[in-house]
């Protein structure tokens, strides 16, 4: 449906609506062609600017502002009512949930030889991780999600946990987040568990179920020490949630844990200072004082503090060896960043694409991180105080860890904006809605497309050659300031400036040498099996190239 | 009580300020620049001898020399060095506790110091191997004697900072006071590469590498308007030039002459690059002498324009002079100047004024404090990091470097790059613009031959920044450097201080007196082996010919953390 003169255009990719604009006609001029492509779902708000009076080039017109750290400004002449059209059609199309009309996933008819919907798979998970145990059992308390409404149906418990201490918990935590299993130690079997704020109040209610349950995760690993309680938010904020009802663990209760405090602001603050951060980069990157608008932002000072939360989680666990639980206030944004990011350092195998794509669908998707109200998909209402990015920030966080430690993880820099691209763009169903109860009833894993799909079919392109397996190293990332980096080819990646060549060049070379490596795996799986053969082994049996990676690279 | 005392390594003591007292007026100058590359502060030097055997005066191939000259280089007495060393080695070694930074564990055992390292013994039961350090990697140091015990903290010129806990009083000042009087002896000949002789390396392997000849000849070939001239062959021309030198073939060496009597310490205009795709040139020199009566010289207003008519008719060319037009102006107070827009028709002056000399040192010791250990607060980071003005002064290098570059691509012009001595500035403007223009000087060797040509003679810390630069190129452009990150850190660190002869010296002229290319190992031929090579390259090279122009906006460039954060940074694997 052409909308400007073949200038500007909206075209059905797929079936995922976009903004198609094509400069060619137009710029001839120029080197290459300008292609905009923009999906809708990336918009947060589309303004007129300019009236029928409006004199000047460029006074009327619409400005279109996007999640994705760009704002987009289109100039239109004031003849023939073509701004109304184009507005009426982008506003229906961009917000959806406005015009009951369903959101781009639901429509989307892409096909891909991998189903993404398969990679996540709570029981396999929790089998890999060595659960359920003598001490750990897994319950379908929740299948209805009765007992929770924002947790997933599967949860791992201590085992001398019954259902109804589970029931009785509840009652004594913000949202019924009760107190969960996240990850646990394959060797000294600490645990890192989640949960929402205690429901102390004012008053300072106690709750000796919630307390003998404490204890009980505690015994889990027989440990003497003390169970390690980290509180996100800073201690103000804690305390001035007993005024909501909130609150958290206090001494005289817990006797048997010790409390910290991690100092993680709220998604408002986020919000602000990624707002600032958007203000400095685009359209055009504040030149001369740089590094202290930069600093000015706080946006690096936040990732810190996640950061450094997390890296003292996972060294409580690994090091410290004792059992750690995590809570904010609701539980579903700072402990998520807090739970994965240590997971992260942890565990190697979230480290591997699909690893990865697990610890999303697990410590973020099923465990209720609002997607649906932080990004707000299809939602016409830009303002709303519960957006935030949180998500994003623990993307960032992945990327500092992925540049201090270039051969820890399989996937690249294109795997995770790609992650954040289709957070937004509503292609996939894999980031819509809040929750996974929500997810159930609209039936998504039957309807939409799960981004992992298009991932995992063509994993070359997201694969970073320098990867090297390290089954059991725990990495801790350096959290000052010196060493954390602003993002760049994400946060400024649409400034003019920065050239973007496309292709890109080093994903090119990438694929080159992760194909040079294929190929001499394959050429040294022929010569082993060759010289098996010339041994006459009776075993002969052929490796695959994923186990024999240790072998060979000992040979590089 | 506790005692401080604080010295810089080489300064204040007797032989240096005798050899000033010498200098005096022009020769000044000489001495400057024969002074060893400090890094933090610049340690002048003390002399020693040199070994008779050796002596060059016999061969009529020998440049004469200044008697300030043999007084620095070669010493006054005869007779070699282990004799020597001994006197100033005060001690027999003491027990130590060795801190290296907050996240490696100390080294406890003893230490010794030798004639040129300092080392430190791990008990027999110790599992680490002995630890080493090169006296002259050595800054500073500070001595704190306390009770019955010392410390001292010695920076490095690498930038690490190291602190040495050492049982007993007199022994801790007797190991300050010979590191301190080994770490400025500067008689190049009795350096630790003169006596280096690593096993697989053979000596004289290597130093035939990169003669900057072979590129000139190549040149001279390739073009018909260039020829090597050996008018500078006994160096009494321009001191600080090799003895080959590239110049058009229309100017006779009579001329030459005249031209270097004209530029500063006799830098006549030279070729440092022939940009084959549009026949132009880079050239570079020091500033014209044209005093307060702007004097003029016609020999060297006519190798100008020899350049343009030799590069096609009606070449334009630019001079980039890399002062302020305000501070050329002022150069002629003082001897200096710069070429009258009349005098030389077809080029055009344009000033762009880089920082070097004290302020850029400036620049340069306020970012090692802000990335030091000492500087526990990270607290206000990047307005620090801003404050140190260091990335400002590597846009302005790399903005200039594109400048000179654009003009030979784009416009097809020749180019003349000069500051005052022409010695710093300068060589980073070249040499960067080669690198954006030049696919083959981004390949490791045709970058290990650049250094070579470009950089025989350098002041701390252009050389330092000239590195920065370059890492910048290699992080925007991530497949055209064939080397990595590696080599520019060795770079770095054998500019200072190294068991190999290359940075030796800071001309050729003194390389010959020492015999540097005969008596020391080639930091080539170490960098060259196999085991290293790997560690040194980029495997993400992809060669293409193009030019890769960089972008200098403020998010574009950052701190090369690499470097400045390398000892402050916990052990991370690269």
């Amino acid at each position: 449906m052409s909308l400007l003169r073949g200038l500007l255009g909206m075209e059905l990719i797929g079936t995922s609506v976009r903004l198609f604009l094509d400069f060619r006609e137009k710029l001839a001029s120029l080197d290459s062609a300008l292609i905009l492509d923009v999906p809708l779902g990336v918009i947060s708000r589309i303004e007129k600017m300019g009236g029928a009076t409006s004199r000047g080039e460029n006074s009327y017109g619409l400005d279109i502002t996007c999640k994705d750290m760009r704002n987009l400004r289109f100039a239109l002449k004031q003849e023939g009512h073509s701004r109304r059209d184009m507005f009426e059609i982008l506003t229906r199309y961009a917000f959806p949930l406005a015009h009951s009309l369903p959101i781009f996933a639901f429509l989307n008819e892409e096909k891909f030889n991998v189903d993404g919907w398969m990679v996540y798979n709570p029981v396999e998970e929790y089998r890999r991780q060595g659960l359920p145990n003598h001490h750990w059992r897994i319950t379908f308390i929740n299948k209805c999600y009765e007992l929770c409404d924002t947790y997933p149906a599967l949860l791992v418990v201590p085992y001398r946990a019954s259902d109804d201490d589970l029931r009785r918990v509840a009652t004594f935590r913000s949202r019924n987040r009760i107190p969960v299993l996240s990850w646990i130690h394959p060797e000294n079997k600490t645990v890192i568990v989640r949960c929402s704020q205690p429901l102390v109040g004012m008053s300072g209610k106690r709750n000796k179920d919630d307390e003998k349950y404490l204890d009980v995760i505690r015994e889990t690993n027989r440990q003497i020490s003390k169970l390690t309680i980290y509180d996100a938010r800073p201690n103000v904020n804690a305390v001035a949630n007993k005024a909501t009802g909130g609150g958290y663990e206090s001494d005289d209760a817990y006797h048997n844990a010790e409390l910290f405090f991690l100092d993680i602001h709220n998604i408002h603050v986020m919000r602000e200072s990624l707002k600032k951060v958007k203000d400095i980069v685009y359209p055009n990157v504040e030149e001369s004082h740089w590094l202290s608008s930069l600093e000015s932002t706080h946006w690096l000072e936040h990732i810190k503090l996640v950061l450094t939360g997390a890296i003292q989680v996972a060294d409580k666990v690994s090091s410290g060896k004792s059992s750690v639980l995590v809570h904010c206030s609701d539980g579903w944004d700072r402990t998520a960043q807090l739970t994965s990011l240590a997971m992260l350092m942890l565990d190697s195998y979230y480290r591997s694409i699909e690893g990865f794509e697990i610890l999303v669908q697990k410590e973020w998707i099923s465990f209720g991180h609002k997607f649906a109200s932080r990004i707000g998909h299809g939602d016409k209402n830009h303002a709303d105080a519960d957006r935030s990015p949180i998500f994003l920030q623990f993307i960032d966080c992945v990327w500092q860890m992925s540049k201090q430690f270039p051969t820890a993880f399989e996937f690249n820099e294109r795997f995770l904006i790609t992650i954040l691209d289709h957070l937004y763009s509503c292609r996939f169903g894999t980031f819509l809605y809040n929750c996974e109860s929500v997810r159930e009833k609209q039936k998504v894993t039957e309807r939409t497309v799960s981004l992992w799909s298009l991932i995992n079919s063509n994993k070359d392109k997201f694969k970073n050659p320098f990867y090297t397996k390290e089954i059991n190293r725990v990495l801790y990332p350096v959290a000052s300031m010196r060493h954390l980096e602003l993002w760049v080819n994400y946060y400024i990646r649409w400034n003019p400036r920065i050239k973007q060549q496309q292709p890109n060049p080093v994903e090119q070379r990438y694929v080159e040498l992760l194909a040079l490596r294929d190929e001499y795996i394959q050429r040294l799986e022929e010569l082993q099996l060759a010289s098996s053969a010339k041994l006459s082994d009776p075993s002969p049996s052929p490796s695959s190239p994923s186990q024999m990676m240790p072998h060979v690279h000992t040979h590089f | 009580m506790d005692e401080i005392e604080v010295s810089l390594t080489g300064s204040g003591r007797g032989p240096r300020s005798e050899v000033l007292a010498v200098g005096g007026g022009n020769s000044c100058e000489t001495v400057r620049s024969l002074l060893p590359r400090g890094l933090l502060n610049s340690c002048p030097a003390g002399v020693a001898s040199c070994p008779a055997s050796s002596c060059p005066f016999q061969s009529p191939r020998w440049p004469r020399l200044t008697l300030l000259e043999s007084v620095l280089l070669l010493g006054p007495r005869p007779t070699p060095s282990a004799m020597e060393f001994s006197e100033l080695i005060r001690t027999g070694g003491a027990q130590a506790k060795l801190l290296r930074g907050p996240e490696v564990p100390p080294l406890h055992g003893t230490l010794c110091v030798t004639g040129h390292h300092l080392l430190l013994s791990p008990g027999p039961q110790a599992t680490s191997d002995l630890w080493l350090l090169l006296l002259r990697s050595v800054d500073s140091i500070e001595k704190r004697v306390s009770g019955d015990s010392g410390t001292i903290t010695l920076r490095c010129k690498d930038l690490r900072v190291l602190q040495l806990d050492i049982e007993g009083v007199e022994a801790t000042r007797d190991i300050a006071r010979s590191i301190e009087a080994l770490s400025s002896l500067e008689s190049v000949i009795t350096s630790f590469p003169f006596f280096y002789r690593p096993k697989g390396l053979r000596l004289g392997d290597a130093w035939h590498f990169h003669p900057p000849e072979r590129y000139y000849k190549r040149v001279a070939r390739e073009t018909n308007a260039w020829r090597l001239s050996e008018v500078n062959e006994d160096f009494s021309l321009c001191p600080s030039y090799p003895r080959a030198v590239i110049v058009p073939r229309a100017v006779d060496d009579d001329a030459l002459a005249c031209c270097a009597r004209f530029r500063q310490g006799g830098r006549f205009p030279v070729l440092s690059y022939h940009h084959a795709p549009s026949g132009t040139v880079l050239l570079r020199s020091s500033q014209p002498l044209t005093g307060p009566q702007k004097r003029r010289c016609a020999e060297d207003e006519e190798l100008l324009w020899a350049v343009l008519a030799g590069a096609r008719p009606g070449a334009r060319g630019f001079i980039l002079d890399t002062r302020s037009a305000q501070a050329a102006k002022q150069a002629r107070m003082t001897g200096g100047g710069t070429e009258a827009r009349a005098a030389y028709p077809g080029w055009k002056r344009l000033h762009r004024p880089l920082e070097r000399g004290r302020p850029l040192q400036e620049s340069f010791v306020r970012l090692v404090e802000a990335c030091g250990y000492l500087a526990q607060s990270t607290d206000c980071w990047r307005s620090r990091l801003e404050a140190c003005h260091w990335l400002g002064h590597v846009k302005e290098a790399l903005s200039t470097a594109c400048l000179a570059a654009q003009a030979v691509e784009r416009e097809g012009a020749c180019v003349l790059v000069h500051g005052a001595e022409g010695t710093d500035s300068t060589l980073l403007v070249t040499s960067l613009a080669q690198l954006i223009l030049d696919p083959s000087s981004r390949t490791v060797a045709g970058f290990q031959e650049l250094v070579e040509r470009e950089w025989i003679q350098h002041e701390a810390p252009t050389f330092l920044l000239f590195l920065d630069c370059v890492w910048q190129l290699g992080h925007q452009f991530p497949l055209s450097l064939e080397f990595g990150e590696g080599l520019l850190l060795a770079l770095f660190e054998h500019a200072y201080a190294s068991p190999f002869g290359t940075f030796l010296c800071s001309s050729e002229k003194e390389r010959c007196l020492c015999e540097v290319r005969t008596r020391t190992h080639s930091l080539w031929s170490g960098l060259n082996q196999p085991k290293e090579q790997r560690k040194l390259r980029n495997p993400l090279y992809v060669p293409s010919p193009l030019a890769i122009w960089p972008s200098v906006e403020p998010q574009s460039l950052r701190l090369w953390q690499g470097l400045f954060l390398r000892w402050t940074r916990p052990n991370l694997q690269r």
